[in-house]
């Protein structure tokens, strides 16, 4: 076994220019086997680009990308095989029958689970007989993660899986990642805009922002960076710019807060120099501190003086 | 032999609480009130994950630190218990953890103008509550 197995993905300085814009900027990615994995980033942070060259259907402008240890442009069939993607459009042709597919995908994978198809679709009301066309948005998407489950795959990407879901689908669709003894011994890369499901399936958090590895780490340790201050500071407050680790600020009634990235009891040392009476400061959730990191670069008109 | 108990927790996404220390203060919370009596057994990982919607790897985390701090005792093969009731942690993290929480309840209702008094009456009437009761 090679040395690069210990990591299901692998990058050194893997960039990818369209026209003037870096969409991967030098990403030295490293994602460890096993466990779920979740990806944040603001819409353009370069997710999908990413993905397009992992599974081969683009090139990089430069810099190297390695899944399962291959090298991604030079991925054999048998490779794909053990690669699972599964993303938001849930594409098959419409026109056939859910047994065909799934005797299709029996016959072309080796890998192929018969015991871990039916116990994923099981959690949807799924007939063999049905045309893909008719089935709902949420049953498309389980009868996609049971395909790709049921094919043993070492690494599984699922790409925004659950958007457009409703709640009861969306249930579904964890519980049959979560749950199945399939997905047992499979890496999971899990990307979501939505917190409240990556706080409940991931054991490490990655956030990628102007396709730039900014953070990773259990999703709890990326919340203890992040806290919240509340001062009673006269008049106008400090320049923002001169607030450190600043990530959001907000004025309501009277009162100044701000939120931080790593910042300890200093901060509150800053706030009683520039003239606050009082200091409050608590923790945040996952959910406020993702955002708060991600909005702090996001891109704004420029302000107006 | 013991059945599984029953355990009513919630957990809360959004909190600034990680799931996994919802988990551990749940769980310690019960036990200490009583709800959970030493011996009773607690759900299978995947069990607990399951009824709460969570990554099994959050709940295998808590019941490590549970037992760790000896909350729990693992049976090999059988599960996950109740552990009989003894000091559970040392004099000085138990100090350390008195004073943390002392502090934080202070800064809470100082700004309330209670008198001792009040809180005094009060918090015996909540350690009273909290006595364990007797169940058959």
């Amino acid at each position: 076994m090679s040395t690069h197995d210990d990591h299901v993905i692998e990058t050194h300085g893997l960039s990818r220019r369209y026209g003037r814009k870096l969409a991967l900027d030098h990403l030295d990615l490293r994602i460890p086997r096993g466990r779920i994995h979740a990806i944040v980033g603001a819409n353009g942070a370069g997710k999908s680009t990413l993905f397009r060259i992992l599974l081969g259907f683009l090139a990089p402008s430069a810099g190297r990308a390695r899944i399962l240890g291959r090298d991604s442009q030079q991925l054999t069939p048998e490779d794909r095989g053990r690669i699972g993607f599964v993303n938001e459009e849930h594409t098959l042709p419409g026109w056939m029958r859910v047994s065909a597919i799934a005797r299709m995908h029996h016959r072309e994978y080796a890998r192929w689970n018969q015991r871990a198809y039916e116990e994923v679709i099981g959690h949807y009301h799924v007939l063999p007989e049905q045309k893909v066309g008719q089935l709902s948005r949420g049953e498309r998407a389980g009868f996609n993660l049971a395909l790709a489950l049921a094919r043993s795959p070492e690494l599984l990407i699922l790409d925004e899986p659950t958007l457009g879901l409703d709640v009861v689908a969306k249930r579904a669709f964890l519980e049959s990642l979560l749950y199945s003894n399939a997905a047992d011994d499979c890496t999971v890369i899990y990307c979501s805009h939505q917190m409240e499901e990556i706080e409940r399936v991931a054991d490490n958090l990655i956030i990628l922002e102007r396709g730039r590895l900014m953070h990773m780490s259990a999703p709890e340790e990326f919340c203890s960076r992040v806290t919240h201050w509340v001062a009673d500071i006269p008049f106008k407050g400090p320049e923002p710019s001169t607030v450190p680790g600043l990530l959001e600020r907000q004025r309501l009634d009277g009162l100044h807060h701000y939120l931080v990235l790593d910042q300890d009891e200093g901060f509150a040392e800053f706030l009683r120099g520039v003239g606050a009476r009082s200091i409050q400061s608590m923790p945040v959730g996952l959910d406020r501190a993702v955002n708060a990191f991600l909005a702090k670069n996001h891109a704004a008109p420029a302000a107006a003086a | 032999m013991a059945r599984t108990q029953a355990l009513m927790i919630r957990i809360a996404t959004g909190d600034s609480r990680s799931i996994g220390k919802q988990i551990v203060d749940g769980i310690r919370m019960k036990i200490a009130t009583g709800e959970l009596a030493p011996g009773d057994q607690l759900p299978s990982v995947r069990g607990l994950a399951q009824q709460l919607t969570i990554n099994p790897n959050t709940v295998a985390k808590a019941y490590t630190e549970l037992t760790t701090e000896g909350w729990l005792d693992s049976r090999q093969g059988l599960g996950l218990y109740v552990a009989p009731l003894r000091q559970r942690l040392s004099d000085a993290e138990r100090e350390r953890r008195f004073d943390d929480a002392v502090q934080r309840f202070v800064h809470d209702v100082v700004p309330l103008n209670v008198t001792v008094d009040e809180v005094q009456t009060r918090m015996a009437a909540e350690f009273d509550a909290l006595t364990p009761r007797k169940t058959a």
